[in-house]
């Protein structure tokens, strides 16, 4: 059985009268891909904020290889649908930003960011300056800023979700190679069904008013996954699934 | 690059010329007593015939604006980030500011003098006085403006606050706060010209002006006028080429090789002709 890397007990959080989170308990095994979908204003944001720490939630822990980190930064990686690279830095200086933020960037760091930027299609770019790169350039730049965090946990908040299609669909495929490369814990918040079973192992569907988890799905669908994947009668179904739960559908 | 040099230094050269030509034009035509209105050409030569007397006046003037400039420029980005960091002097400082600019400076320069002596300090006090205020509202907005998501960005990484304002907040106020000084450094000429005109002893532009004025000289007038504004101008583009050499990714697509790193890439293109060659001898 796979270790247990992230995990939730009866975590609540609430902004005024509004239950943001309903009590919420979670367990996410070491090396998965989860996908969260929703709709806006389910608690997936609160969730993810709550587990970075950046919101100490009103009620529950959250514990992270068993150690509790309950409102407690500096745990995970965590990447927005903004890309977040300041103007002001190269590429090579972007993905070196945590280090940077946290203490001195060694010539270790600035190795590393060199060699994960030449093997996910980069290299030439990294003395380039944010501007000049296209808007998927820039978002693969922000997950190699996550990702050169070292941290078990990558939390996703609709990384993709700026993108157009043709762009999406590449970086969803390159993102399941870093994944798979890098063993990393990605848990991935989206509104779009189909990249949720594209990518996971598994999906979490939420539901607002009060936020809560109320469906948790094994996605069973094998990998390596392509563009066949988006037609397989199971994905069809899963998806068909899906919706009904999201739109609280008659089935 | 010469079409962009024409454009950059020709259009602003070509439209100086203009106006001189307005006046001329203007003085001519109206037939307008010398005495009154110098022609643009008498007045420049009222500058080089006197030039070793000016010059050193200039110079007087040169180091009060710069002065003055420098320290008020520190305040206020001292005031700027203090009041952004701290609610509850935003709140009482604020006011207490505006109030400090509301005041006619010139109201203020002859009282300055009066504490302050004849020497070189309540000059450079009114063009701090002048020059700080810009700087601070500008450095309080940009700081308060800056990405909530990229600070909660740190957040997560664990950054201390200090670092966070050192690697994000204070870079992302780079533009507001270089705004704050070239209004600054507008104004800070006219600041010390004030300050000068205040002392009414000793030696200086302004009153070196003052004389020429009473003997009717308005050639000499107009020349130093000219010459105050060619300082004011000078030091304005000097804030402009320091914020082009500061902020070098608000134009080019690519950072220049930092000196420090060039090393390691020259071994490295090294390493690859290297391996080039070994490839094309197999």
């Amino acid at each position: 059985m796979e270790n247990t890397l992230l995990e939730l007990r009866g975590v609540t959080k609430r902004f005024g009268d509004a239950t943001a989170l309903a009590e919420t308990s979670l367990s996410i095994h070491e090396g998965s891909f989860v996908a969260i979908v929703g709709p806006s204003g389910c608690g997936k944001s609160t969730l993810f904020n709550v587990i970075a720490g950046l919101l100490a939630p009103d009620g529950g822990e959250v514990r992270l290889q068993g150690e509790l980190v309950t409102g407690a930064t500096g745990h995970v990686g965590y990447m927005l649908q903004k890309d977040l690279l300041v103007p002001w830095r190269t590429v090579e200086d972007n993905i070196t930003m945590a280090a940077r933020l946290t203490r001195r960037v060694t010539s270790a760091d600035r190795a590393e960011a060199r060699r994960v930027a030449t093997e996910y299609g980069l290299g030439d770019f990294l003395r380039h300056y944010p501007r000049a790169l296209s808007g998927g350039m820039r978002q693969r730049v922000a997950f190699m800023r996550t990702l050169v965090t070292h941290q078990p946990l990558l939390l996703l908040d609709e990384p993709f979700g700026a993108l157009d299609a043709q762009t999406r669909l590449d970086m969803q495929q390159w993102l399941l190679q870093v994944w798979r490369d890098t063993g990393r814990t990605v848990l991935f918040i989206t509104h779009d069904v189909d990249e949720s079973l594209f990518l996971s192992d598994r999906v979490l569907v939420m539901s607002p008013r009060p936020g809560r988890v109320v469906a948790d799905i094994t996605n069973p669908l094998a990998r390596p996954r392509d563009m066949e994947t988006l037609t397989d009668p199971a994905f069809i179904e899963l998806k068909s699934r899906i919706m009904h739960l999201l739109h609280g559908g008659a089935s | 690059m010469t079409r962009k040099l024409l454009r950059n230094v020709g259009v602003p050269v070509l439209s100086l010329l203009l106006l001189l030509a307005l006046w001329q034009g203007i003085v001519v035509g109206f037939n307008v007593a010398p005495y009154v209105a110098p022609r643009p050409w008498e007045a420049i030569l009222s500058v080089t015939q006197n030039w070793s007397t000016i010059w050193p006046l200039a110079l007087g003037t040169i180091r009060e604006t710069v002065y003055g400039f420098l320290i008020g420029a520190l305040l206020g980005v001292f005031l700027g980030v203090v009041m952004a960091k701290i609610p509850v002097l935003q709140r009482s400082v604020y006011p207490v500011l505006v109030l400090s600019q509301a005041v006619p400076i010139i109201a203020l320069a002859s009282p300055l003098v009066l504490i302050l002596g004849f020497s070189i300090t309540p000059k450079i006090v009114i063009v701090a006085w002048i020059v700080f205020f810009p700087v601070t509202v500008n450095v309080v907005d940009g700081l308060s403006h800056v990405d909530p998501d990229l600070i909660n960005l740190a957040r997560v990484y664990g950054a201390p606050r200090w670092r966070t304002f050192v690697h994000i907040e204070m870079p992302a106020t780079t533009t507001p706060l270089f705004s704050g000084l070239k209004i600054g450094a507008t104004y800070a000429v006219t600041g010390a010209v004030i300050g000068e005109l205040a002392a009414s002893e000793g030696s200086s532009l302004a009153l070196y002006q003052e004389h020429a004025n009473s003997n009717l000289n308005a050639a000499a007038v107009y020349g130093t006028t000219m010459v105050m504004t060619a300082i004011g101008i000078s030091w304005f583009l000097l804030v402009v080429a320091t914020e082009v050499a500061a902020t070098p990714w608000q134009r080019r697509s690519v950072a220049r090789h930092y000196p420090w790193r060039r090393a390691r890439s020259e071994a490295s293109a090294a390493t690859s002709i290297v391996s080039s060659l070994s490839k094309g001898e197999s």
